[in-house]
């Protein structure tokens, strides 16, 4: 399944627990780009992905405190790519729809969305860490 | 996957340089890995700011641009790249999110080449990649052509344009390229109406051209046409136009395209080549091929409109020595001179109204007119119309008369004049072959009858042209064929009445004639067939000496008549050595005549020969003696047996006392040189008789014996001179018996 492909309402169904935080088959085509890990690409692109989720996570909530849509969307946006590059897909999935939602700020759908980013990105960054760790 | 490597990147001969921007770290991260594990060289930016540094720095073969940025965006990078000089063509891929077509519609309106949607399909993005990087080399290959094209053009100074027809509604459209603008000497970016290129055209042939457009227009024709423009700078060029008519869907034409191109430059060569090919280089006159092209022109006129052409042959006379003599230089300078003089004679044109000359009841034929230079110092004048010989040979007369005025050439003054042969159409030919002949005919007339005059050609005169061409080339063929011989006229001492030796004189028995030596001798020596001739003179009287030795004891000398030329070869001691040792006979018995004129002619040449001849033992006899001018100096000197008393002063002896003052100072001075005396002509009794008492005792002559053929003076001497039978002989005795008595007699004075 593509994680650009969700929309909006499979929101909740997306925020269940039972979906691994970081997807192995995403993991997997990753290490594929370092066959025989001489690089050690993996591990790098995991903590560099680890440390600009912390760094842009809280530009967000920096953000959100403050009103700033656009810098939201930004980050959602941002995020969104290299979210589903370390097969963290249902993070991405959230950050699509936060993009989405931003745009249309009537709708009320941002708020609710962002508290699950902020939930998903605490399950992320754990299964990361226990990655690299491995 | 990674291991077989991509048929597209094997193709490549180097690795594509990508520059990768995108603010995301991971992205960054995992793009740079995928794109290097597919043989890109990748160098990573984290910023639009960046990524422009890093382009004016390095190289980049491709550009793969994040859209969503903080900072410059991609969309804020691609529009700067596109304003950049270098860059305006840069591959660009943008990266936008899936469903992003916003940034989608706005990378294209910031100048991307394509966009790309972020995901993890790397070999999707590779291929895209490539794909980009091949437009590219298309591009650039075409922009290079069209670079090199535009470099061809301006070098062949040619320039491409378009014109549209206009319409009800749309105003018509003309486009000269930059390479065209040039053509017309204004700047790459000026703009230019067709109307304003038509008015540098000058008025005198707008019309022409004007008429010319329209016609190839109104037809939809090709146009090929060279048109004279005054360009920008004021300057004067010939610009080729060429153009197509171009269709549409209808058949109708829509417009025109085509090229112009400055051919001022081959117009110019192509005329100066004309000029060579039909003008003399030396005087500019017209040369032979031009002067043949314009008097064929001028026969045509003549023959339609019916009136008469005249051709002027003229030869300036003794070119040959003013050239051996002061230098050829100088013969040039002289040349150029006299053509100019010509020139002035008659209404020269250089140029010939060419397409006026067909057209009826037109005068143009008389643009004709002109003096042209045959090569060496053969001019010939064309008067394409005359009314008669009359208006020819005033003319002539003119010429000959500027010729006179002295030419100062090589230091000096020179004075020249010319021989000028006059042809007549259509009286004397109907062609220019012909009519150029007799004028030469005719011109060759004045040189024989003395030069510096005039002459019509008349049918006599080619009579004996031809006469003489056919005597030529049979003279050519008579020793071959053993039609020479030799006649032998004695030499008789009148006192012991017995013969002293023979003068051989040549006879050509051409079919059943005799011609006598006047008629072909000076042929011979006009064309050097004298040489031969005379060669087989000398081994024939040698020949004939030992045939009259061995049948009645011949011991004196047969003389041969050698021109002064033969005097000037260096082989002709060993040719009389070879002659008399061929037929057993000693050197006496070959003796040599030369006339008085042709040794005094060229003294300083013969004389070494003369020497030589003397020291084997062979005499040498002046001829014609006393109708030249001998220095008395050079006489005493000379190694020379004897004189001959030129006929016409023995003619005239006892009928003018001059004569015989002459004969006598002859005499005196032979003897006081030691030379022998000998008469030559002697026909009457008294002759001999005067002759005799003046001291002159050898004599040869009709009184004697005419020149007969050898084996008839055999019988001559047998029948006349040993019985003692002719009537000379009673006479001689007479003499001989008078003298010997007034020697003896006191009161006698010698």
């Amino acid at each position: 399944m593509n994680p650009f492909d969700s929309t909006p309402g499979q929101l909740t169904n997306l925020g269940h627990q039972d979906v691994a935080a970081l997807d192995d088959a995403a993991l997997a085509r990753l290490s594929e780009l370092d066959p025989d890990g001489r690089t050690g690409l993996v591990e790098r692109v995991l903590s560099t992905y680890a440390a600009s989720l912390d760094r842009l996570m809280a530009e967000l909530r920096a953000a959100r405190v403050a009103g700033q849509s656009d810098v939201v969307r930004r980050v959602a946006h941002t995020l969104k790519s290299s979210s589903a590059s370390v097969g963290a897909t249902v993070f991405a999935s959230l950050c699509a729809q936060v993009e989405a939602a931003t745009r249309e700020p009537q709708s009320g759908a941002v708020e609710p969305l962002l508290d699950a980013l902020q939930a998903e990105t605490v399950r992320v960054l754990r299964a990361v860490h226990v990655r690299l760790a491995a | 996957m990674s291991e077989n490597p991509d048929p597209v990147i094997a193709d490549l001969a180097v690795q594509p340089r990508v520059l990768l921007v995108d603010d995301d770290e991971v992205t960054l991260m995992l793009t740079a890995a995928a794109l290097r594990d597919r043989g890109f060289e990748v160098v990573e930016a984290g910023s639009g700011e960046l990524a422009l540094e890093l382009l004016r720095e390095r190289p980049t073969d491709v550009l793969v641009l994040d859209a969503v940025m903080p900072g410059r965006d991609g969309f804020d990078v691609c529009r700067a790249l596109r304003a950049t000089e270098g860059l305006e063509y840069l591959p660009i891929l943008m990266l936008t999110g899936l469903d992003d077509n916003e940034s989608i519609t706005r990378a294209f309106e910031a100048g991307a080449s394509d966009f790309f949607a972020k995901s993890q399909q790397w070999s999707l993005l590779a291929g895209r990649l490539h794909y980009l990087l091949r437009a590219a080399r298309t591009r650039q290959e075409l922009e290079r052509s069209k670079a090199k094209l535009a470099r061809a053009q301006d070098l062949a100074r040619m320039g491409s344009f378009d014109w549209r027809r206009g319409t009800a509604v749309v105003r018509s459209t003309f486009v000269l390229s930059p390479e065209g603008l040039r053509v017309f000497g204004m700047a790459p970016s000026a703009a230019v109406t067709l109307r304003q290129l038509l008015r540098m055209v000058p008025a005198a042939e707008r019309h022409g051209m004007m008429r010319i457009l329209r016609d190839v227009m109104n037809t939809a024709s090709v146009l090929t046409t060279d048109v004279p423009v005054t360009v920008r700078d004021g300057r004067q060029r010939i610009v080729h136009a060429e153009a197509e008519p171009e269709f549409n869907e209808a058949g109708h034409c829509i417009g025109y395209t085509g090229i112009v191109q400055d051919v001022t430059d081959r117009r110019i060569a192509e005329d100066r080549i004309r000029h060579l090919a039909n003008f003399d280089a030396l005087t500019g006159l017209p040369n032979r091929r031009q002067l043949i092209w314009r008097a064929e022109r001028a026969l045509e006129a003549a023959r339609r409109i019916g009136h008469h052409v005249a051709l002027l042959m003229i030869d300036v006379d003794r070119f040959k020595v003013i050239n051996d003599t002061l230098g050829h230089a100088a013969g040039d300078d002289l040349l150029v001179e006299v053509a100019r003089r010509l020139r002035s004679c008659v209404r020269h044109s250089d140029q010939v109204m060419e397409g006026a000359l067909e057209s009826i009841g037109s005068r143009s034929h008389r643009t004709l007119e002109a003096v042209g230079r045959l090569g060496g110092d053969e001019f010939v004048a064309l008067l394409p119309e005359v009314s008669g010989e009359h208006d020819a040979e005033r003319v002539a007369q003119r010429m000959l008369e500027s010729m006179r005025a002295p030419i100062f050439v090589g230091g000096q003054e020179c004075f020249v004049t010319g021989s000028v042969g006059i042809a007549m159409y259509p009286r004397d030919g109907n062609s220019v072959a012909d009519l150029l002949r007799n004028a030469d005919v005719a011109m060759y007339s004045v040189k024989s009858g003395g030069r510096n005059a005039l002459a019509l050609y008349t049918a006599h005169l080619s009579g004996r042209g031809r006469e003489k061409l056919e005597l030529e080339s049979a003279l050519h063929k008579a020793i071959e064929r053993n039609e020479l011989v030799l006649h032998y006229q004695p030499k008789i001492d009148v006192r012991s009445a017995r013969m002293v030796g023979v003068e051989a004189l040549m006879r050509w028995q051409r079919g059943g004639t005799l011609v006598p030596p006047g008629d072909f001798i000076p042929l011979a020596e006009e064309t050097g067939l004298i040489v031969p001739l005379s060669e087989w003179a000398v081994r024939e009287a040698a020949r004939q000496a030992k045939v009259w030795q061995v049948s009645f004891g011949f011991a004196d000398s047969v003389a041969v008549n050698l021109p002064n030329r033969l005097f000037e070869r260096s082989d002709l001691v060993e040719h009389i050595h070879q002659a008399v040792s061929a037929y057993g006979v000693p050197h006496r018995a070959i003796q040599l005549e030369i006339t008085e004129t042709g040794l005094m002619r060229d003294l300083q040449n013969v004389i070494p020969s003369l020497h030589r001849l003397n020291e084997i033992g062979v005499e040498i006899s002046i001829d014609d003696f006393g109708t030249g001018y001998s220095s008395l100096a050079y006489l005493t000197t000379l190694p020379i047996s004897e004189v001959k008393i030129d006929r016409s002063f023995v003619r005239d002896l006892g009928i003018t006392p001059q004569s015989s003052a002459v004969v006598t100072a002859i005499i005196a001075l032979a003897r006081s040189l030691g030379l022998r005396v000998i008469a030559e002509g002697v026909e009457n009794l008294r002759q001999m008789e005067v002759l005799h008492r003046l001291g002159c005792g050898v004599m040869q002559g009709f009184l004697f014996s005419r020149a007969i053929p050898p084996d008839e003076l055999e019988q001559w001497l047998k029948t006349t001179v040993l019985p003692r039978r002719a009537p000379w002989i009673g006479q001689a005795n007479a003499l001989e018996a008078s003298e010997t008595q007034r020697r003896l007699s006191p009161g006698a004075v010698a």
